[in-house]
């Protein structure tokens, strides 16, 4: 089977601290990848490179086995068909709800107002925004912001969806909601990376769970195997904590 | 002849009204255009000193980027760097003694305000960009949109929004320091209050005149720019459609504070 992202030997360093260390990993098309690890682990980004949010020093990314940075590769057209999911929303401020669901599929896509309106309808209703289109993102609470940003997400009729820790900076009452979304998201068949620290979710609706550890992946697996029966010692020391 | 000095002001009023609203009248003209060109000008800057490079891109776009970049800083440094009033002069006698051209004080007036203007404002509108959140700028591109579509629909309206208050100042300015293009024979508000006091040697009366009118025209600039900063930050409230319920209710939710 075709994997739709593949990274092979990433590494990215900021300043002398190495944060990526030789990272391989892939995703295939409809699966939910949960990357789970401590801070600092470089979870982040590793999610940050795949999207090139961060530019990696090493190794390379392959989209349906071409790789994001040769020179021929059209970002924009990348970015529209993988789109990230934000651990602080980042919904555009001066724009409203709609507008916010609106912007990339006309600027990127080049579909017309109205086109964009009713998928961005479509999506907004999905995640139970659709009464609030005229808001502004900050008349919302976080877990109705990110559920926006979701539909933001979405309404580019993305392959792949990158989530970095979308639940992190929400208060405990609106995890729910916005888990929730996510987790009939995977149902649709949408492939989704996870950086998360919701280990419920990662065991239910994860089909692979990954462990970064220092700046590798050291342990990948079913959710069952890689939460109910670690391998290494670093994993179990990990998960005796957030468990 | 008036014996006080009250009576002085309104003979010099009645005298002079048309020289003294004609001198008003240029004055808001340069004021208002230079504001506004000053502020298209520190935009172009602002946006160019912005620019971060594609890491793929060519060593000559490199270059190109660079020595742009560097000879705005040049010129931000040095307009920033010298009064007006000293670069009135060299430029609009510079023009005409080394090349000849003589410019018309109006032209001249506009150039030199719009310039001095560009060079303030493409720092504040700089300032105004960075003290955009990152996030902004990541999520603009993680849906695909360019540095250029996502200055335009993303960072620029809310940077400006941010600014107002610094382009009023600016606009305040330049009501008040036009007056220093008198040394170039701009017949703005200050020019013809000289003028005036001049027939009559009433400078108190004459100036006193000039002083309030700068007064009522940055007073009424600021209130209406306040205005315009309300009008940008859109409806306090907001239309939730439907209900749970009742998908026809509608209510209206306002923002706090």
């Amino acid at each position: 089977m075709e994997h739709v992202i593949e990274v092979n030997h990433l590494r990215k360093s900021f300043g002398s601290h190495e944060v990526l260390k030789d990272v391989h990993f892939t995703a295939d098309k409809g699966e939910v990848t949960c990357i789970i690890g401590a801070s600092g682990s470089g979870k982040s980004t590793l999610l940050r490179c795949i999207n090139l949010l961060e530019i990696p020093d090493g190794g390379e990314v392959l989209f349906h086995g071409e790789n994001i940075q040769s020179g021929k590769f059209s970002l924009p057209q990348y970015h529209a068909r993988v789109g990230m999911v934000f651990q602080q929303f980042n919904l555009f401020n001066n724009l409203t709800v709609l507008k916010n669901c609106m912007l990339g599929q006309m600027k990127v896509l080049g579909r017309s107002a109205q086109e964009s309106e009713q998928n961005a309808m479509r999506f907004l209703e999905k995640v139970g925004m659709a009464q609030y289109i005229h808001a502004k993102p900050k008349q919302l609470s976080g877990g109705q912001k990110q559920r926006v940003a979701i539909a933001r997400a979405l309404a580019m009729d993305p392959e792949v969806l990158l989530f970095d820790e979308p639940t992190s900076a929400l208060d405990p009452e609106m995890v729910g909601e916005v888990l929730s979304v996510m987790q009939d998201l995977a149902r649709t068949g949408l492939t989704m990376l996870v950086v998360t620290h919701e280990m419920g979710f990662a065991r239910e609706v994860a089909h692979d769970v990954v462990f970064m550890d220092d700046g590798v992946i050291t342990e990948r697996g079913a959710p069952e195997q890689v939460l109910l029966h670690p391998q290494t010692p670093r994993l179990k020391e990990f998960l005796a904590k957030v468990l | 002849m008036p014996t006080t000095f009250f009576g002085w002001v309104g003979y010099l009023l009645d005298q002079y009204g048309s020289l003294f609203l004609r001198g008003t009248g240029t004055t808001l003209l340069i004021a208002i255009v230079g504001t506004i060109l000053g502020f298209l000008l520190g935009l172009l800057v602002a946006i160019v000193r912005s620019i971060e490079l594609d890491p793929r891109a060519s060593g000559f776009k490199r270059a190109l980027l660079k020595v742009a970049q560097a000879i705005l800083g040049v010129y931000i440094e040095v307009f920033r760097g010298t009064p007006m009033i000293v670069q009135a002069t060299v430029i609009f006698y510079g023009a005409q003694q080394v090349f000849n051209i003589r410019m018309p004080q109006m032209f001249a007036a506009i150039f030199v305000i719009s310039i001095n203007t560009g060079a303030y404002m493409a720092e504040i509108i700089r300032g105004g960009i960075i003290s955009i959140d990152k996030g902004q700028t990541e999520a603009a591109h993680s849906i695909g949109l360019t540095h250029w579509q996502t200055m335009v629909s993303v960072v620029l309206p809310q940077a400006i929004r941010n600014i107002m208050p610094s382009i009023g100042n600016e606009f305040v300015i330049n009501i008040k320091d036009s007056s220093v293009l008198n040394v170039i024979s701009v017949t703005e508000l200050f020019f013809q209050g000289k003028s005036a006091a001049g027939t009559y040697y009433r400078y108190f009366e004459a100036y006193f005149i000039v002083a309030v009118i700068y007064l009522c025209l940055t007073f009424t600039v600021t209130r209406i720019l306040r205005f315009i900063e309300r009008k940008m930050d859109g409806p306090d409230s907001y239309t939730v459609l439907g209900s749970t319920n009742d998908s026809h209710a509608n209510f209206t939710v306002r923002k706090e504070g």
